[in-house]
C-alpha cells in the first residue's frame, strides 16, 4: 500500500468516530429528594415488576419518567424541583393499577400536617383500613342487603292487617 | 378483574355506561313478565350480598391471588335479576372498598353481568334434558359457573389490551395479561365447584329457588 493511502485511510477513520478529544470521565454528586411509591394490591401483596409512569404538573398527558416497581412494588423517582404542582404517578399491571396524584413544591411533598413524609403508598385500594374496619363495613353491608331480603319477604296479609288497624 | 378509575379512556366508560342503561331495560322487561316480580327479591337481595363479600375474600394462588366474581351462581339462580344485582353490588365494592370505580361501573357491571345472563340461559338447558335431571342440573351449574367467569375475564382482557395507554409498554402489559388469564383458568374450576355446591344444596332443600 502506499503510504498516501495509509493516511487517507487513517483520515477517514478518525472522521467516522466521535471525537474523544481528553479520556477522563468524572463523575459527580449531589443530594435530592426522592419519591418512593410503593404500590400493592388490595389483599396488602406487592405489585411486583409493574409499570410505572409519571407526569409532570406541565404536561399532564405525555410520559415524564417511565419504570418498573421492584419485587417490594416499589418505585422511585426524583421529581424536577423547579415543577410545582400535582405529580401524577400511574401504576399498571395486568389491567390493574391505580393513578395517584402527589403534591410537590420545590422538590418536597405539599403536606401540612406531615411536611416531613417523603413516602407516598400508591394502592390499588384501601389497606389504610384495618381488618377490623373491613369487616364491620362488609357487616353493615351485608345487613342492608338482609335487611331488603327481609322487607321484600315480610308476609303481605299481615301487613296489610297492620295497615287496616 | 374490576376495571379502576383512570385506567380506560372516557369513550370506554361512557359506551360502558350506554350498554348496561339498555341491558339494564331490556332485564327490567323480562322481569315484569313474571306474575310477582316482588317474591324474587328477597332471594337476589341475600346474593347481592354474598357477590358484595365475595370480591373481599382473597385465595391466594401463586403468582398472585384471586378473589371470587360468582357472577355464574347470580345468573344462574337470579336470571335477569342478576343483571340488576350486579350494579349495586359493584357500586357499594366501589364506594366503601375503592374495588373497582364509579366511572368504571358501567363497564364493569357489563363485563360481569353479561356472561351472568349467559349463564342463566345455559343453566336453564336442564329444563330440557328428558331424564337424570339432577344429574345434569349440576353438570349445567357447573358449566355456567365456569363459563360465566371465563367469559367475563376474556371481556376484561379484551379491554384491558385494547385500551392499554400508549404510554406503556404494551407487549409487556399483553404478557402480564395473557398470564393473568391462567389463575383465571383455575378461578373457573373454584366458580364452578361453588356453583354446584349452592345448587345443589338448594335443590335438596328449597329446589323451587331454582325455578325462576
Amino acid at each position: 500500500m502506499k503510504n498516501w493511502q495509509v493516511l487517507l485511510w487513517l483520515g477517514l477513520n478518525c472522521m467516522a468516530v466521535q471525537p474523544a478529544l481528553a479520556h477522563g470521565a468524572k463523575i459527580e454528586y449531589g443530594q435530592a429528594a426522592a419519591i418512593i411509591i410503593r404500590a400493592t394490591y388490595d389483599d396488602g401483596t406487592p405489585m411486583a415488576q409493574a409499570q410505572a409512569v409519571v407526569y409532570s404538573p406541565e404536561d399532564p398527558t405525555t410520559p415524564w419518567l417511565k419504570g418498573m416497581t421492584d419485587e417490594k412494588g416499589e418505585f422511585t423517582f426524583v421529581p424536577n424541583k423547579d415543577v410545582s404542582g400535582n405529580w401524577d404517578v400511574k401504576v399498571r399491571q395486568s389491567g390493574h393499577g391505580s393513578i395517584i396524584s402527589i403534591p410537590i413544591t420545590e422538590g418536597l411533598i405539599a403536606s401540612e400536617e406531615k411536611p416531613e413524609i417523603d413516602r407516598v403508598e400508591l394502592l390499588s385500594s384501601n389497606s389504610d383500613l384495618t381488618p377490623l374496619q373491613k369487616i364491620l363495613m362488609a357487616a353493615a353491608g351485608i345487613w342492608g342487603f338482609i335487611g331488603t331480603a327481609l322487607f321484600f319477604s315480610r308476609n303481605p296479609s299481615s301487613h296489610q292487617k297492620s295497615v287496616r288497624q | 378483574m374490576h376495571i379502576p378509575d383512570g385506567l380506560i379512556p372516557p369513550s370506554v366508560c361512557i359506551s360502558g355506561y350506554a350498554l348496561t342503561g339498555g341491558m339494564t331495560w331490556y332485564a327490567l322487561r323480562e322481569i315484569k313478565k313474571d306474575s310477582n316480580p316482588q317474591a324474587n327479591i328477597p332471594k337476589a337481595s341475600l346474593l347481592t350480598a354474598a357477590f358484595f363479600v365475595s370480591s373481599l375474600i382473597h385465595i391466594p394462588i401463586p403468582p398472585t391471588s384471586i378473589h371470587l366474581i360468582l357472577n355464574g351462581m347470580m345468573g344462574a339462580i337470579l336470571g335477569y335479576y342478576a343483571f340488576l344485582a350486579i350494579p349495586i353490588g359493584l357500586f357499594f365494592q366501589a364506594v366503601m372498598f375503592n374495588h373497582g370505580g364509579i366511572s368504571t361501573l358501567g363497564i364493569n357491571t357489563v363485563i360481569m353481568g353479561l356472561p351472568a345472563i349467559a349463564a342463566y340461559h345455559l343453566f336453564r338447558l336442564r329444563d330440557k334434558v328428558p331424564r337424570n335431571r339432577q344429574f345434569w342440573t349440576k353438570v349445567l351449574a357447573f358449566a355456567s359457573g365456569a363459563f360465566a367467569l371465563l367469559l367475563s375475564a376474556t371481556l376484561f382482557a379484551a379491554i384491558a389490551i385494547s385500551t392499554i395507554s400508549p404510554d406503556l409498554d404494551a407487549a409487556q402489559e399483553r404478557n402480564a395479561i395473557y398470564l393473568s388469564l391462567v389463575s383465571y383458568g383455575i378461578q373457573a374450576i373454584i366458580e364452578g365447584a361453588v356453583t354446584v355446591m349452592l345448587i345443589a344444596f338448594l335443590e335438596k332443600v328449597k329446589p323451587e329457588l331454582l325455578n325462576i
